[in-house]
């Protein structure tokens, strides 16, 4: 009986010994396409997202607990990510969420956080509708509301009055057309003509052909760099000889590796430039480089920041954090040193407060213009 | 008419085109077979991902790239046929030879091999499209008159002429053919008078999956766009295109192709581009309603 209870006893200790050497985890959970048509996106997400946890683990700024990231794939689709949404809710563990890509997919699921005040911090969601469903919402990217209007001053500063706008037809694209239409409209501008065309169209003959009828000074694209790259190189084949600006996303060095000369003149603007000479933009490039092989586009460095303001405030509030608190310190983020430029969120509308540099494409690479 | 529709003209004949080089080997395995096959856009994906590799690694010209496409589209089209077909004919009995439900069956074994191929393309070459070396490129401009037309539209549309002869004098003119209608035709009738069903059915299939992957690096030096998924589109315009052909007429499925290329190019003058793709499934659905044996079609009594 004394042997009995002296193994109770011994066992009882080392269960208490246990909990207390286990270091406590703080979850996050990351919404985002790893297979399906925006794979390539959700791919560098996870890259991006994997090094800035490590470098956060590492370096000690949350003491006595260690944060997980548990990835979950939504195909880019909304009826996925709603279910993965419902799964992170039902999760206790779960104090907040990254992703997703599409403000359609992004938009979809926020309802679902809204309801268990799940913070969602999504990194290039730019609707204009998304940070409006719930005080949970919040993005690490300027929205076309912002973009659209700044395109149109640098635009009409350089004499550009008529254009074509070409848009992918899905929510941000819509509302980056509307956007930059309507500012062109009250700077006096013309719209020649507003097309959309279909998410993974490949051919854009016809659409050039056309709105090139209306003879416009310049076009504006909308859409991702894979489909800008096919664009400009169709465009070039047809002998269409007209300046082109584009939205943020057409940025990565692979649509100049893919369209080649024909991306030559393009104008768009940027939060990230991965030659910028500050010090930890240069960090963020080698490192990436040095783990993945590839240099990293703005959408790997969206998510690199998104992950590490999400980080920030979890370190600010402690190991105990919970989705309330957790909330609070990501509502309360002021200028976060990322790589996408100095964050800060609106108090009131949670939108993200950033600059945008203004790019060309030169002999085949970005380079900054004024 | 002015040059601007002549241009959507040739526009949507150069996107017809494509549709009809995938077309060629789909109606081939699909509808002349009567096989249920999921799998060929992902064949196409394979003589694309072949072909590129084979630039990355010997600098080949266009010719060499081309037979390699095809070398690999036929080899993995047997291998297709081994893995996802030739189970399902295992029972040679009169009851399971006739049962519609062994024949259909493919559609999901063919379904599952073609997400497979898909994401292990996409494990090893990554989601994001390729990087195409330009001097490879199939888009050099060609000015004729008003006109701009591109390289690759001459080549596809060579090939897609070639194709389509040599399949119909094969099909029609030699011993091989003969056995490939007859298999398609009644495949218990066929096995009685001693054919070989399993030889025929690997044939075609090889030369289906052949085509399929000549057509992708075709298509893909054209756009300059190769990527893991690169088959899905193309290969449920081409299956439209087959089922308005009337399912077992490779012209048929030609004609088809074209026509549903124009007609989404013209479209686009009416209607935005986002709906042009309603133009295709609205075709199919017409076609189904009121010419239920295809409009080119004539030997089934239903598609």
């Amino acid at each position: 009986m004394k042997r009995l209870f002296t193994a109770f006893v011994v066992m009882a200790v080392l269960c208490v010994a246990s909990t207390a050497l286990a270091e406590k985890i703080v979850k996050l959970g990351y919404s985002l396409p790893l297979t399906g048509s925006h794979a390539q996106y959700g791919e560098v997400f996870r890259n991006s997202a994997l090094m800035q946890l490590e470098s956060f683990n590492k370096s000690g700024k949350l003491k006595g607990a260690k944060v997980e990231i548990d990835f979950q794939d939504s195909k880019s689709d909304p009826k996925e990510a709603i279910n993965i949404a419902r799964k992170f809710n039902d999760d206790d563990e779960v104090v907040g969420v990254l992703g997703d890509f599409t403000s359609t997919v992004s938009m979809a699921a926020g309802r679902v956080y809204a309801q268990a005040g799940m913070t969602q911090l999504s990194q290039t969601s730019s609707h204009p509708d998304f940070c409006k469903i719930s005080n949970c919402q919040f993005r690490n990217i300027t929205t076309q509301a912002f973009e659209g209007p700044f395109v149109v001053k640098w635009a009409t500063g350089l004499g550009y009055k008529k254009f074509a706008i070409i848009a992918i037809q899905n929510d941000w694209g819509i509302s980056a057309a509307t956007n930059f239409a309507n500012a062109l409209k009250k700077d006096g501008g013309e719209v020649t003509s507003l097309e959309y065309f279909n998410p993974g169209n490949r051919d854009f003959r016809a659409i050039l052909t056309k709105v090139m009828r209306d003879k416009p000074e310049a076009l504006y694209l909308c859409m991702m760099y894979e489909g800008g790259a096919l664009l400009l190189q169709q465009k070039h084949q047809l002998g269409i000889d007209v300046t082109s600006f584009g939205t943020s996303s057409l940025y990565s060095p692979k649509l100049i590796e893919l369209a080649g000369p024909s991306a030559d003149g393009l104008y768009l603007s940027t939060t990230f430039m991965p030659d910028s000479p500050e010090p930890h933009v240069v960090a963020f490039v080698k490192g990436y480089v040095k783990r993945y092989g590839s240099f990293p586009n703005m959408f790997a460095a969206q998510a690199y920041d998104a992950v590490g303001i999400m980080l920030a405030a979890i370190a600010k509030v402690g190991p105990d954090v919970t989705r309330k608190t957790l909330r609070d310190a990501v509502a309360a983020t002021k200028d976060y040193p990322g790589v996408t430029g100095s964050t800060s969120f609106d108090p009131e509308t949670r939108e993200p407060v950033k600059g945008l540099a203004r790019m060309q494409v030169s002999n085949g690479a970005f380079q900054l213009v004024n | 008419m002015d040059t601007y529709f002549l241009m959507q003209l040739i526009n949507g004949l150069s996107v017809g085109m494509i549709y009809a080089l995938i077309a060629i080997g789909f109606t081939l395995i699909f509808g002349v077979l009567n096989v249920v096959n999921f799998a060929h856009g992902e064949m196409y994906t394979i003589g694309a991902f072949a072909g590129l590799v084979c630039i990355n690694m010997i600098h080949a010209p266009l010719a060499i790239i081309i037979v390699a496409a095809l070398v690999a589209g036929g080899l993995s089209g047997i291998g297709l046929e081994r893995i996802a077909f030739k189970p399902f004919r295992r029972f040679q009995d009169e009851a399971s030879l006739k049962s519609r439900a062994m024949r259909e069956a493919t559609l999901l074994s063919s379904l599952a091999v073609s997400i497979i191929i898909k994401e292990v393309i996409q494990h090893f070459f990554g989601a994001e499209m390729q990087t195409i070396p330009g001097q490879y490129m199939l888009n050099n401009p060609i000015q004729v008159g008003p006109l701009s037309l591109s390289s690759g539209q001459f080549l596809i549309l060579g090939s897609s002429i070639l194709m389509l002869g040599g399949l119909q004098y094969v099909l029609y003119h030699t011993r091989i053919g003969l056995s490939i209608r007859a298999i398609s035709n009644n495949p218990l009738g066929a096995k009685y008078v001693g054919l070989s069903v399993d030889k025929t059915i690997i044939s075609t299939f090889a030369v289906g999956s052949m085509l399929g992957g000549a057509a992708g690096i075709m298509v893909g030096l054209y756009y300059g766009a190769i990527f893991p998924t690169m088959g899905f589109t193309p290969s449920i315009k081409a299956f439209v295109a087959m089922v308005m052909g009337g399912l077992s007429s490779i012209p048929g499925a030609v004609i088809c192709s074209l026509i549903l290329g124009v007609c989404e190019s013209l479209a686009t003058n009416y209607l935005t581009q986002g709906w042009s793709d309603m133009v295709a499934y609205s075709f199919l659905i017409v076609t189904l309603i009121f010419f239920p044996q295809g409009i080119f079609g004539s030997r089934r009594e239903r598609v």
